[in-house]
């Protein structure tokens, strides 16, 4: 039996080194996607089985006799045992986030194979890796917070960074995903009636919930849930009206301001009215479409259009400026590694694990299944043909403004496009045009709306089943943005309170409302400056947003670094050293090339530059817009800077402290909470 | 069947604990109390608050 175990685990290893050499070598016509899917369903296997249970083993010494916070501090709120598999889907439901589904539709412009080698690779080696060693730090420190670890184990400097990280990261995140929406609405009447209709449709579950049906989430969401389908019926009827289409024909400026509008109301409205229901009904709706996408990639098993490499790994591709190393990897966040992952994996979490021995597959195994999903959208990208995706993802101010000079330009790229095959693409799934449309969100929507109507229904299906994605991702991107802006003004609220006491009241109307605005402020300013960008905005906030999330990552995994030294000397630091190292020459590498990068398209003081030796030339047609560039260009370049300089901090702080340990001079003790023999029957699980 | 019936029941279970409804069935039990219209508000008041002050991942 056990030789039938090595066999199998040796068989599952050499399909893994096999699809992973296959398409890394292969460069024929097209490859299958079958390959990614193969090649990371081995690699995760092996990782989960090998990697993950020596960590759990050898260096957690996870014991499931040991009682959890779950156990010890139960109080049926934050604190409950709970099974593993419901436990499985709750982590996977709160880390599965916008991140993962744009970033590798975006990291495509390299082609295939750079993109999903990180996505695989990073997650087995550095994203699960972080997600679980945090997981079981918290576990074993009473459900803390990452903030509250990092000031514990490295000191105060650490845990005032990793606050006001957090802080900083939540406005950077809020514009780039922001942006997404803006440029995946606007001139689409369809599109843009489909998702306001979403707001009164809340507003009802809300009412529902609270008065009609109190407690019944479930059936209100099943509810709101058909609404929400024979509203994108609605769409296609409201888009063909001559009356009603110019209404919902949206300038991406307009959208903006509705986004913005959108977000002060939901941060200040009471939360149940909302932003609760409709955060209940884009989580089914997430899980719905993810295993969707995942059946019908097995099932219709697409052909790869993009090739391994395109010729814009020399760092001139028009989605974002840079060359593979470092921006592939700041692109790709949360299907690799994401920061933001060690935010939930010391939240809620740690406080419902019921066994120790239960943190290897919900903190390891979901980040796993997360990096599937990152797979899955790069599948969805790279089904498109190459001609098609740039002509979707480029910027007008790269390809030109008018469709003719847009294919020209793409075609003479080597990936040839017509402007017929874009306007029947456009009119095939209901829109006026398919051009500039960056962001990431309508390329995805293509692909899974060409793997959904292959399922059946061919042409005839494929508009709605672009626009069901386009509603998928905005829900779903929509629920970050006004949770996100609701997190912030606590947050906000919270520090003002040291300041004024009645500033720091959440109930205190004024103070609310003030928080509020300065929030949305905060990211709604970003998201004006990427609708003025002539480069089409992604370009500038995109890797601000990688920057700063990689920068998290660091953070935790320098908590986790200190933690492991504590427990064991230098032996096993390399399982959290090898990744932060790469993450820190990534996130440093990225962050100077983006200040101080000598090309206007990749450097925010070049660009600056330029702009200014332009308007002092006279060349511009619009001069303020040109100060507006200008001053917005040295703005990034600042807050740039500033991640650079948290990074730096925290990175020699915890080096101080890591060298302190190593030559005996500083308190090596673990703050762990003490053991605790369980109680907990197998039963109540 | 049985297996398909286990499934099932786990992804209901999944469904629940996402939707809250799980947390409120533990808030009555904890509590000894009946389900109401009042208690419901109270208990989902608590909880949002709880949840949307902690970050949101991207």
């Amino acid at each position: 039996m056990k030789l039938l175990g090595h066999l199998f685990w040796a068989a599952v290893a050499a399909l893994a080194a096999f699809c992973l050499g296959g398409i890394a070598i292969y460069r024929g016509e097209h490859i299958n996607s079958i390959w990614l899917v193969l090649a990371a369903a081995c690699t995760y296997a092996v990782g989960f089985r090998f990697y993950a249970k020596f960590i759990a083993a050898r260096v957690m010494a996870l014991n499931n006799k040991r009682a959890t916070p779950a156990e010890r501090l139960r109080n049926g709120h934050d604190f409950e045992p709970t099974n593993k598999w419901i436990l499985f889907g709750h982590h996977f439901a709160a880390i599965a986030g916008p991140g993962p589904l744009v970033g590798p539709v975006l990291a495509a412009q390299f082609g295939y194979l750079p993109g999903t080698l990180w996505i695989i690779i990073g997650a087995v080696l550095g994203g699960a890796v972080q997600d679980f060693f945090i997981l079981f730090a918290s576990i074993r420190r009473d459900g803390k917070s990452l903030g509250q670890m990092a000031r514990e184990e490295i000191g105060s400097v650490g845990g005032a960074i990793a606050l006001v990280t957090v802080l900083m990261i939540m406005i950077i995140l809020l514009a780039p995903v922001a942006l997404v929406v803006v440029n995946a609405l606007k001139s689409s009447p369809w599109a843009t009636f489909t998702i306001a209709a979403t707001m009164p449709i809340a507003v009802f579950m809300g009412l529902y919930l609270r008065y009609w049906r109190p407690g019944k989430v479930l059936e209100c969401s099943a509810l709101g849930f058909l609404l929400v389908m024979a509203d994108i019926f609605a769409g296609r009827w409201v888009a063909a009206s001559s009356t009603l289409a110019p209404i919902f024909t949206l300038s991406a400026m307009a959208l903006a301001i509705a986004i913005i509008i959108y977000g002060f109301l939901a941060s200040a409205l009471p939360v149940w009215l909302l932003l609760a229901p409709r955060d209940y009904l884009s989580t089914f709706v997430k899980l719905g479409v993810i295993l969707m996408l995942a059946a019908g990639i097995l099932f219709v098993r697409p052909e790869l259009q993009l090739p391994a490499f395109t010729r814009f790994i020399d760092g001139t591709g028009p989605i974002f400026a840079g060359k593979i190393f470092p921006f592939c990897f700041i692109t790709i966040a949360c299907g690799a590694i994401s920061g933001f992952h060690s935010l939930i994996s010391s939240g809620t979490t740690p406080k419902m694990i019921a066994r120790e021995g239960h943190a290897w597959p919900v903190g390891y195994g979901s980040m796993l299944l997360e990096s599937f999903v990152a797979i899955m959208a790069m599948i969805a990208a790279c089904v498109m043909q190459p001609g098609v995706y740039f002509a979707v993802n480029s910027p007008a101010g790269v390809v030109g403004a008018t469709p003719a000079a847009a294919v020209a330009t793409i075609s003479s790229w080597g990936f040839p496009v017509g402007v017929a095959q874009m306007q029947e693409l456009a009119r095939n799934v209901g829109e006026q045009t398919l051009f500039n449309r960056t962001g990431g969100a309508p390329s995805l929507a293509l692909g899974m709306a060409h793997i959904f109507s292959r399922t059946g229904g061919g042409q005839a299906v494929i508009g709605f089943w672009y626009h069901f994605a386009i509603m998928f991702e905005a829900l779903f991107i929509l629920t970050i943005i006004d949770a996100g802006t609701r997190v912030g003004r606590f947050m906000l609220q919270d520090l003002l309170g040291h300041v004024s006491a009645p500033l720091g009241r959440t109930s205190w109307m004024p103070g609310v409302i003030g928080a509020s605005a300065a929030i949305v402020a905060g990211w709604g300013y970003f998201l004006v400056q990427g609708v003025r960008d002539p480069l089409g905005g992604i370009n500038s906030l995109w890797p601000l947003f990688g920057i700063s999330n990689q920068l998290l990552a660091a953070i935790a995994l320098c908590v986790a670094t200190t933690i492991l030294l504590k427990m064991h000397g230098a032996k096993y630091m390399w399982i959290t050293c090898l990744p932060l190292a790469w993450l820190v020459t990534v996130t440093f590498s990225a962050a100077w090339q983006k200040i101080f990068s000598p090309l206007p398209a990749l450097g925010f003081l070049a660009q600056a530059a330029k702009l200014e030796a332009a308007l002092a030339a006279g060349s511009v047609a619009d001069a303020s817009t040109t100060k507006a560039l200008i001053f917005n260009a040295r703005l990034d370049a600042f807050v740039c800077g500033i991640f650079l300089l948290l990074v730096a901090a925290i990175l020699l702080d915890s080096i101080r402290v890591w060298v302190g340990i190593l030559r005996g001079k500083r308190d090596a003790r673990v703050c762990e909470a003490p053991f605790v023999l369980t109680e907990l029957r197998a039963e109540e699980l | 069947m049985t297996a398909v019936r286990r499934f099932g029941a786990l992804l209901m279970a999944i469904l629940r604990e996402l939707a809250d409804e799980n947390a409120y069935q533990r808030h009555l039990t904890l509590h000894g109390r009946e389900h109401s219209a009042a208690e419901w508000r109270k208990f989902s008041e608590e909880r949002l608050r709880a949840r949307y002050m902690r970050a949101r991942c991207c």
